[in-house]
């Protein structure tokens, strides 16, 4: 209940024998500067009780009968005050090494990360969002901290600082020793009971309602200004509020029913507590002449300890299962399959790309794509059409290898893509997509990505190609303004400056995105004319959404469900009357649209009635 | 940080939070009580008088029997005063957020605001569930302790005190030194996540650019910038960590070797000194637990004080009962509206007459969409006046506005519910037969027959299940139900399949036959067919009439006219260009 607001402190998670591997394998290379660390830790934690030994001892050279041994008693509190420099000595060492080692853990995890990332297929991407990933390399490898830097010389300390002052006391006396040990074992009973209340169950009940909460949350906040615009602002207010208010009851509900038992386990817990066993044990056991006074004296001070590593062992529980948490998310990426790397040294003859017989699905169950034969004959356009879910993104994906396909083959100049390195295939295969990608760098740095030996001229050439060098110009530092910074663009803007990085590229193969074209209403005839540079001479694979820009295109292909359906000119597919003929006719009337014009009156009556 | 509790918690649980303030400080002055009755229970027995021993026990026991009913009944105060704040929280926070302008509700804003109205919440009643205790107890039960050793022996107490504002100095020291180094932590941290993202999103880019296999150097600058500042970190804040254990540890050291001496001159009671040696080395110990905590606490303050900012958003000021309205005009006379600062619209007129289409056209960043949110009030204008059915809108209340209005805006949101749900938001009590008419004019109807469960299908969060052209046909259905005289459409610049535009536009036909229509057009189409159009740039009305009388005019319009019908007449590939063209020739040298 503890850590009911806050996270699942004493729920004792069972980690299975998986997951526990999995961190394992992810800390295997701190593995031995943990160890060190640990044992620096421990050589710490005895330091660390050699003064509440020293004060005991003292305690006993200056009771003694007779004259006080004053040279004894000062070499017992002079060593006293040095384990004090050396528990902290080597406490600064153990946290120091854990916390250097946690960083270059930390640095080698995340670049190992991003060079696996480098290396699945890009349909990885589009599943999840940048955000995802950000939370993978930063935030789940950050969580791994506590625990690399924190909760494995915590552990140490909490098991090895009880366990000296165990066998100290066990050496002063047994018998006292298991009267200053019950304070633990009631306290270990009661918790005992609060998870036998049904704590996980609980738990669970309260995340779920947490959850609610949340998303009752994000659905009000989200949703609040369509709301206000239908008058309704009460009602989604109200939902927001029954949940949040229900969460309350239920919170409240679960910590009254547990108050009692966990305000007693705390007060168990409490030094004072095992104070006044201690005392009364040390009392009892000095009338009966069991021990001398002075030999209660250790327990006073030792004894009062055994209880606080619950409190340790508890946090890194959490901290645990925390990093467990995110050790499964880390591993869950670095699990991700990459792109099967077949290089087989053969160089491809010619440009010439064939589809032969692909079949692609996401899921080995359903498939997206079937039997598609394409062959794009160099310096010739093909154009992809078909309803929206069809299937012709995804054909025009798969020669970028954004995904591999289920079965058939895509080759270029006879070899198999798969065969080829990837900086061969990007090479000779370009692309251009709706969603413009520039990175926060300089606009120069931006257009020679793909070629970073490119001359100024060259840069110069290719942005004036694409219809952007004016507006460069234009920039506070021109070519060396940096995106986002002091390069502020619009979407055309950006979209023609990944133009000129096609173009300095020069892959001779390109697949493009025709909504590229339109992507900016503002800049359409630029980005237009930017295109147009950009394809001439090269062999094109084109997604097209507006038909009529395709119509002179070499080779046409109707995309329906997964397979082509047609294929063939703009003219022989309009005599053909099929899918295509159809498609065409919607556009036209889709481009002769007017919000009153006469038709609409005639629509209009017809909502009247 | 307590004041703060005390300001956002409302009367009730403000008393609830007080008695557990009031408790906590008694459960630390018993717990330090408790332990000081240490020093006469030991020189008893060690004097070997069990009997007296035994007696001062028993006070102990007894102390021990207080406190632990203090700590029960401040616990559940604490509990009470949790749930009480969280009750007040969300309530206020989300009655609030429901009377916010519309324009204040941006993206970011959705997301910051999502998670303070939950897990900050969370986060702000955890304060006095769980955090207060150890935070108050650790300064109250060690300042009770030091108190009374000054009753047994002033000299070690004054020994014990003597280092802690060193102590304190120290502290403060180390902190600065952090902080300090913070930034660079922060920064590095910051720039690495913003790398990361970048590497994520434009992985198709790197790789087709060949910059993905031998690592990304802007990435892997900045995570190892990470480290180094991490390192930074660590080698300032270790010495400042060193010292402050060192100060806290001299305080026992102090007493340890003052307190033999003390003993050996024999101007101390032996049985004294070692009770009070025990005192000394308990003291320090909750303190150094307090600032492990000190994150905890953070994370709730910081919540506090963007709860803080939120409450302090004004809504804007609602009359309490509309003026009197007539027809369905808009009209804007002499508009002037700022973003913050910065100017958007200067001295913009004009009327959109009832039943007539207006277009208005301009450069991304002329003020098109601002025109049209300000008729529906997302702000409130800085000069002149929006006028909505002949009435400014600042003297009609929200509802009434919003029900003469129906919005069509790019960005649509559905609720995660069914496709009916969804349509019927738009007049909630409408009959069947209605919400099937608009879905049909919508042409929804024939996304429902595709879907399993046809009107009852779920739209999962936000629409996801639905395409970007199914979303837009539920959104004009729900517009087409409500059956407001205006219209004020954010025209799609997205592209569609033909078949879902042509879907879209005949759903938008429906909507807007025989209504007042004010649209932010980017289709020729659209433009051409307006009654009126108005040209803006730079936030000012360029040029203003129908397309035949601008066109005349060969202004601002017949230029944008010709550009834009160049661009709609494109052919990716007419006739392949000459070899004139730009690349070819850089192809050729390269």
């Amino acid at each position: 209940m503890q850590g009911a607001l806050t996270t699942d402190r004493h729920s004792v998670a069972k980690p299975s024998k998986a997951k526990k591997a999995s961190l394992g394998s992810l800390l295997a290379p701190v593995r031995g500067v943990l160890i060190v660390a640990c044992l620096l830790q421990a050589v710490s934690a005895i330091a660390g009780v050699a003064p509440f030994i020293a004060v005991a001892e003292l305690g006993r050279v200056l009771l003694a009968e007779g004259p006080i041994d004053s040279g004894h008693a000062w070499t017992i509190a002079i060593i006293g005050a040095a384990a004090l420099v050396v528990r902290l000595v080597f406490m600064m060492a153990a946290g120091g090494l854990t916390h250097l080692a946690d960083l270059d853990f930390q640095l080698n995890l995340r670049r190992r990360m991003a060079a696996h990332l480098g290396r699945v297929p890009l349909g990885w991407f589009t599943e999840r969002n940048a955000g995802q990933v950000k939370k993978a390399l930063q935030d789940d490898v950050s969580a791994l901290h506590h625990l690399v830097g924190h909760a494995f010389t915590n552990m140490v300390s909490a098991a090895v600082t009880p366990l000296v002052s165990l066998i100290y006391l066990l050496w002063i006396d047994w018998r006292l020793t298991l009267v200053a040990i019950v304070p633990l074992l009631l306290g270990m009973g009661f918790l005992y009971a609060v998870q036998m209340r049904g704590y996980r169950e609980k738990m669970a009940a309260y995340n779920k309602s947490l959850e609610r909460v949340n998303s009752a949350s994000v659905e009000f906040v989200q949703g609040i200004a369509v709301v206000k615009t239908f008058g309704q602002a009460r009602k989604a207010y109200q939902r927001f509020l029954d949940e949040t208010q229900r969460f309350m009851d239920y919170f409240w509900e679960w910590v009254r029913g547990l108050l009692k038992i966990s305000a007693a386990s705390e007060v168990v817990l409490s030094p004072l507590f095992s104070l006044v066993v201690v005392l009364g044990g040390g009392i009892w056991f000095v009338s009966q002449g069991w021990v001398a006074p002075v030999d209660v004296l250790p327990f006073a001070i030792l004894g009062l300890g055994f209880t606080a590593p619950f409190l340790t062992i508890g946090y890194a529980q959490n901290d645990m299962m925390m990093a467990q948490q995110a050790a499964k998310r880390i591993n869950e990426l670095l699990d991700a399959p990459t792109l099967p790397d077949k290089e087989t040294g053969r160089v491809p003859d010619g440009a010439r790309v064939v589809y032969e017989g692909v079949r692609f699905s996401y899921d080995d169950r359903v498939d997206v794509l079937q039997d598609i034969d394409l062959d794009l004959a160099p310096g010739t356009v093909t154009a992809l059409v078909g309803p929206s879910g069809s299937g012709k993104t995804t054909i025009a994906k798969l020669l970028p290898r954004f995904w591999d396909p289920t079965g058939g083959c895509i080759t270029l100049g006879g070899v198999p893509i798969d065969e080829l390195p990837s900086s061969e295939l990007y090479r000779r295969v370009g692309f251009v997509f709706q969603d413009v990608q520039l990175l926060h760098a300089s606009i120069a740095a931006n257009i020679a990505l793909g070629r970073p030996d490119a001359t100024t001229e060259q840069i110069a050439a290719a942005a004036r190609a694409a219809q952007i060098d004016e507006r460069v110009a234009a920039l506070p530092r021109g070519y060396d303004s940096v995106v986002g910074d002091d390069a502020k663009l619009s979407g055309g803007e950006a979209q023609r400056v990944s133009i000129a990085r096609a173009i300095l590229a020069d892959a001779p193969i390109l697949v493009l995105d025709e909504a590229t074209a339109f992507a900016d209403p503002e800049s359409e005839a630029a980005i237009q004319d930017a295109l147009s540079t950009l394809a001439a001479g090269r062999t094109l694979l084109v997604i097209a959404h507006r038909l009529h820009t395709i119509v002179s295109a070499d080779q046409i292909c109707v995309v329906d469900k997964g397979r082509i359906v047609e294929r063939g000119s703009h003219a022989a597919l309009l005599e053909q009357g099929g899918l295509y003929a159809r498609m065409w006719a919607a556009s036209e009337r889709a481009l002769s649209w007017r919000p009153s014009g006469p038709e609409a009156a005639a629509t209009g009556s017809e909502a009247a009635q | 940080m307590i004041r703060a509790l005390l300001n956002v918690a409302g009367p009730e649980a403000a008393r609830l939070l007080q008695r557990n303030l009031i408790g906590l400080g008694a459960e630390g002055l018993l717990m330090g009580l408790g332990f000081a009755l240490l020093v006469p229970v030991l020189a008893a027995l060690f004097a070997n008088d069990t009997a007296d021993a035994s007696i001062w026990l028993a006070a102990m026991a007894g102390v021990l029997v207080i406190y632990a009913g203090v700590r029960y009944r401040s616990q559940l105060a604490g509990y009470m005063a949790a749930i009480g704040l969280g009750r007040g929280l969300f309530s206020r926070l989300g009655n609030h957020v429901a009377e916010l302008p519309l324009g204040w509700f941006g993206p970011e804003r959705v997301g910051q605001v999502g998670r303070l109205t939950s897990q900050g919440v969370i986060d702000v009643i955890g304060v006095p569930a769980h955090l207060l205790r150890p935070v108050i107890t650790a300064f109250v039960t060690p300042a009770t302790v030091i108190a009374l050793m000054f009753v047994f022996d002033w000299r070690l107490a004054l020994a014990a005190l003597i280092t802690a504002p060193i102590a304190a100095l120290v502290y403060r020291w180390t902190g600065n030194l952090v902080q300090r180094t913070d930034h660079r932590t922060d920064a590095a941290a910051a720039e690495a996540a913003g790398r990361v993202v970048e590497f994520a999103q434009n992985q198709a880019v790197l790789r087709a650019f060949g910059r993905s296999t031998e690592g990304y150097d802007l990435l892997d600058n900045a995570l190892k910038e990470q480290r180094d500042a991490g390192r930074v970190q660590i080698m300032t804040a270790v010495p400042g960590f060193a010292a402050f254990v060192l100060v806290v540890q001299f305080a026992f050291t102090i007493v340890l070797l003052f307190g033999t001496s003390l003993a050996l001159g024999g101007s101390i009671d032996v049985p004294e000194l070692l009770a009070l040696l025990v005192l000394a080395v308990r003291y320090v110990e909750p303190l150094v637990m307090a600032a492990d905590l000190g994150g905890a606490l953070r994370i709730g303050r910081n919540s506090l004080a963007r709860m803080d900012t939120l409450m302090a958003t004004e809504p804007l000021p609602e009359p309490t009962a509309s003026a009197v309205m007539a027809g369905a005009g808009i009209a804007f006379e002499q508009v002037g509206f700022a973003y913050d600062t910065r100017p958007v619209l200067t001295d913009v007129s004009f009327t959109v007459p009832a039943g007539k289409m207006t277009a208005l056209v301009g450069p991304s960043g002329s003020g098109k969409t601002t025109v049209i949110r300000l008729a529906a009030r997302f702000w409130d204008v800085n000069a002149g006046v929006v006028r909505v059915a002949g009435t400014d809108v600042r003297k009609i209340k929200t509802e009434d506005l919003m029900a003469r209005l129906s919005m069509v805006f790019q960005d649509v949101y559905l609720f995660d519910g069914t496709i009916e749900d969804n349509i019927r938001m738009g007049r909630p009590e409408a009959g069947e037969d209605e919400v099937r008419q608009a879905a049909r004019l919508a042409r929804v109807d024939e996304i429902a027959d595709r879907l399993p469960d046809g009107y009852a299908s779920k739209v999962g969060e936000g629409g996801a299940a639905l395409s970007g052209g199914e979303r837009q046909r539920v959104s004009i259905a729900r517009a087409i139900l409500k059956d407001a005289p205006i219209v004020l459409l954010d025209e799609a610049t997205a592209a569609l399949d033909p078949e879902n535009e042509a879907a879209v536009q005949d759903a938008l036909r429906a909507l807007t036959a025989d209504r007042t229509l004010l649209v932010v057009a980017h289709r020729l189409q659209t433009v051409q067919s307006a009654d009126q159009i108005i040209v803006l740039d730079e936030g000012t009305v360029a040029e203003q009439g129908s397309h035949p009388e601008l066109m005349a005019k060969g202004g601002r319009y017949a230029a944008f006219w010709r550009e834009r019908s160049r661009a709609e007449g494109w052919r990716l590939a007419p006739d392949r260009l000459a070899p004139t063209d730009p690349s070819n020739t850089h192809r050729a040298g390269a």
